[in-house]
């Protein structure tokens, strides 16, 4: 994935055809983090109904990004075949959607992996192999796209 | 004059559970990002910039304090604000808690 330009808003980004199939790939994952994992406080017991409602609108947020996701890939026009590739659009406001939903596969696959403190090594004929490389893409696209927003800060 | 009983005032001793502190506005909770193995330095920096939004410097001083310190906390808030932002932060997956500054 690479970014082209940046037109009023707009970051065009490059995808090569594998790159396209995985990164649809892993916006199909989404959400990957269990509902309520997150916890409003350490001493949470003090707050169970702050920590109903942060369940709650967490729960929502998820729901309105996994609309995004789905919109996005429904969308004919989303992609433009160009080359042997294609090209896709977003504006700044969903790139930062697009963050939170990567990072949610990664973090996601992580959790399902056990949390390890270690990165996990890559042995694709291990059982973990499709979490270690859910992880890794995740974050390369990540990586990606906060280089976009850096580029034209 | 006369001498009246006057009825006895014995100061109120018991505790209004009513009128709790007006914690809408007591800056009583600290915000802690808490660090993890996942979540990369780039993203955490950038995450602090657009729910905070600090500068790229301030954010990557948190940022590091999470990763070298294990914790850092980031403001100091009313109960609402600080819900407010454990959210913001919690949208994008950090780990992030808020607790009673004591």
């Amino acid at each position: 994935m690479k970014l082209l330009r940046v037109e009023n808003d707009r970051y065009c980004f490059q995808f090569g055809h594998r790159e396209k199939a995985l990164f649809e790939f892993l916006l199909r994952l989404y959400p990957v983090i269990p509902s309520a994992h997150q916890t409003l406080s350490k001493a949470a017991a003090r707050m169970d109904e702050n920590q109903k409602l942060l369940d709650e609108a967490l729960a929502e947020q998820r729901k309105e990004n996994k609309q995004h996701v789905e919109k996005l890939l429904t969308d004919p026009r989303r992609f433009k075949e160009k080359g042997a590739g294609a090209e896709m659009n977003l504006s700044a406001g969903e790139i930062e959607w697009m963050l939170q939903v990567l990072n949610d596969v990664r973090v996601g696959n992580w959790i399902l992996l056990g949390s390890p403190e270690e990165q996990p090594h890559f042995d694709p004929k291990a059982e973990n192999a499709p979490y270690v490389i859910a992880m890794g893409l995740a974050s390369n696209f990540q990586m990606d796209l906060l280089d976009a927003l850096k580029h034209n800060a | 004059m006369a001498n009246i009983a006057m009825p006895e005032v014995m100061p109120d001793l018991e505790r209004d559970e009513k009128s709790k502190p007006d914690s809408a506005n007591d800056p009583g909770y600290v915000v802690i990002c808490w660090n993890d193995p996942v979540n990369l330095m780039d993203y955490v920096t950038h995450v602090f910039q657009t729910v905070f939004a600090w500068q790229r410097p301030k954010a990557e001083f948190h940022m590091k304090q999470v990763h070298n310190l294990g914790k850092s906390v980031l403001v100091r808030e009313s109960l609402e604000k600080a819900e407010h932002y454990v959210h913001q932060l919690q949208k994008y997956s950090l780990h992030a808690t808020m607790e009673r500054d004591e």
